[in-house]
């Protein structure tokens, strides 16, 4: 989530020209990506710019932790000082975002942790990415992650440990896409909408004929292409494994390890930082997509796939999600039932996967309100997979053992 | 409702009432309440109630199928071979797209395809 020093913060919606005039298209930089908005009937999309201008400021404005005047950087804060230990009550808005990230949490076995945010900042992602130095000295020490049990939420009222900084990179984006694009809907009665934030895309409503079509492109090595560079863009290389689906319902994410890189003391780091470690994932992809009943559940899946390594696509396929891994040699493997062929159907499950995660994404109607989740309590639900902070062990079966 | 079959002025027996073997009068038994022809319009008054019971519970039956089983008011998804379920033609002007219309991929990086198929992807950090 962008700050507002963003030099592209403020930026307007620029109309994309997708070849056909039966579809408006948009863009502008938000939330330290792009947004981009498709609809149609094309005629309709002033007014679902407008309602996406809203939802992408209020999740910036709650959950940013690059806004020192957002509502969780002084959540955090708070944690850490005068009144730290206590609880606060924090927005309907921020509280669903952190209810869904702890969700994720239980359901990824930990392996998506919104208390990664001091581990981040440690390894030198500690503003908005466009402005962070990309070279540094050698890094001496890690920082501890001290998980996502470590937070409490109950309904509205927060309580964080001391020095606790809370990053929701895995599941605020999605979540963003979701509550942007059913709200569009609601101004759009008798058509679609597709909402992507930096890639993690959601539809609602209805599809045009035969589906949104989308490419689901892996990041080029660093070093082949050139990237944009004074307003001109690099081209895509030839070599990078891209693929067209068709979305119809539900949402599509994508996690990758090659687009948000730097360098500290000669070494590439990354932005998917596994928990167990600090550090950033170590496993065999590079890239992984995944499709599910919202956009939050895909972010949450994806990120989980880069950090759970060999398992993850055992445990994608368990889940019925659909899923394309890019490996680091840029070897691609599915799972879950998604396409072989290009322009090929993307068939999302109609049912959540995540436990108390938000419902799937519809026509229109809002998000559930935020659910009831304290980070230490048990919580009810299938197919999670539990403890993944435990030391490496026994392979277990996916969906109901743990993460190596 | 007990004078059903009581002999009263002006009205005339049905042709066969006492032909009829089953409504047989009994010798035995004075007309009325335990006669035969008193127990033949019981009979006749049974049935009549079963009859009914039985074509309301034919409408009930036929009513509940009618409404799980009757057909939408408006046409069903309909799909051509190789084209997505959910490819409705229910609201008019739905457009076929052919292109991408955005892209999936890592944060920060969106790939756009152009007029003649170039991609092109920009880091949205770098600009």
């Amino acid at each position: 989530m962008t700050g507002a020093r963003h030099p592209a913060a403020h930026h307007a919606w620029s109309l994309i020209d997708t070849g056909t005039g039966s579809v408006g298209v948009a863009e502008r930089a938000a939330l330290g990506t792009t947004a981009r908005v498709a609809v149609w009937p094309p005629h309709q999309l002033a007014r679902v710019l407008t309602v996406v201008d809203t939802e992408l400021g209020l999740l910036d404005q709650q959950a940013s932790r690059f806004r020192p005047d957002s509502e969780i950087s002084a959540a955090c804060r708070d944690a850490g000082g005068a009144r730290g230990g206590g609880s606060l009550i924090v927005s309907e808005g921020l509280a669903e975002a952190i209810a869904v990230a702890l969700a994720a949490a239980r359901w990824t076995g930990g392996l998506v942790d919104p208390t990664v945010g001091n581990a981040l900042a440690a390894l030198g992602y500690d503003r908005d990415f466009a402005v962070i130095r990309r070279d540094g000295p050698v890094l001496t020490r890690h920082a501890h992650v001290p998980g996502w049990q470590s937070v409490r939420l109950d309904g509205r009222r927060l309580r964080l440990a001391a020095g606790l900084q809370l990053d929701l990179g895995a599941t605020a984006k999605g979540l963003g896409a979701d509550r942007a694009a059913r709200e569009a809907a609601t101004v759009v009665p008798a058509g679609g909408v597709l909402v992507s934030l930096g890639g993690d895309i959601a539809v609602a409503g209805e599809a045009p004929c035969g589906g949104w079509p989308v490419l689901v492109a892996d990041e080029p090595e660093p070093a082949s292409p050139p990237p944009a560079r004074g307003g001109r863009p690099g081209r895509f290389p030839p070599e990078s494994p891209a693929q067209v689906i068709r979305l119809v319902t539900g949402a599509l994410a994508t996690s990758s390890i090659m687009c948000r890189q730097w360098q500290r003391g000669g070494r590439t780091l990354h932005h998917i930082v596994d928990p167990r470690t600090g550090r950033p994932a170590a496993g065999p992809w590079r890239t992984v997509s995944v499709a599910a009943a919202n956009c939050a559940e895909a972010n949450a899946a994806s990120t989980a796939a880069i950090i759970a390594g060999d398992q993850a696509p055992a445990w994608l396929a368990a889940q019925g999600l659909p899923a394309r891994l890019v490996g680091r040699d840029g070897s691609v493997r599915l799972a879950g039932g998604w396409p072989a062929a290009d322009d090929g159907l993307l068939e999302p499950p109609g049912t959540c996967r995540m436990p108390a995660g938000p419902g799937p994404v519809r026509g229109s109607g809002a998000l559930a309100g935020p659910a009831r989740v304290s980070g230490g309590r048990p919580a009810p639900g299938s197919g999670r997979l539990s403890a993944g902070r435990t030391p490496p062990g026994p392979r277990r079966s996916p969906g109901a053992g743990r993460w190596r | 409702m007990d004078h059903d079959d009581a002999e009263r002025p002006g009205w005339v027996r049905l042709p066969g009432y006492d032909d009829d073997t089953g409504y047989q009068r009994d010798a035995g038994h004075p007309r009325g309440a335990g006669s035969p022809r008193a127990g033949g319009v019981r009979r006749l008054r049974r049935a009549s109630n079963w009859t009914a019971a039985a074509l309301i519970a034919g409408v009930a039956a036929a009513t509940g199928y009618f409404a799980h089983h009757a057909p939408p008011a408006a046409p069903a998804v309909s799909t051509v071979s190789g084209t997505a379920p959910g490819a409705s033609t229910a609201a008019p002007g739905k457009p076929t797209l052919s292109n991408p219309v955005t892209t999936s991929s890592g944060s920060g990086v969106v790939v756009t395809t152009g007029p003649n198929g170039v991609k092109t992807y920009h880091y949205r950090g770098d600009n």
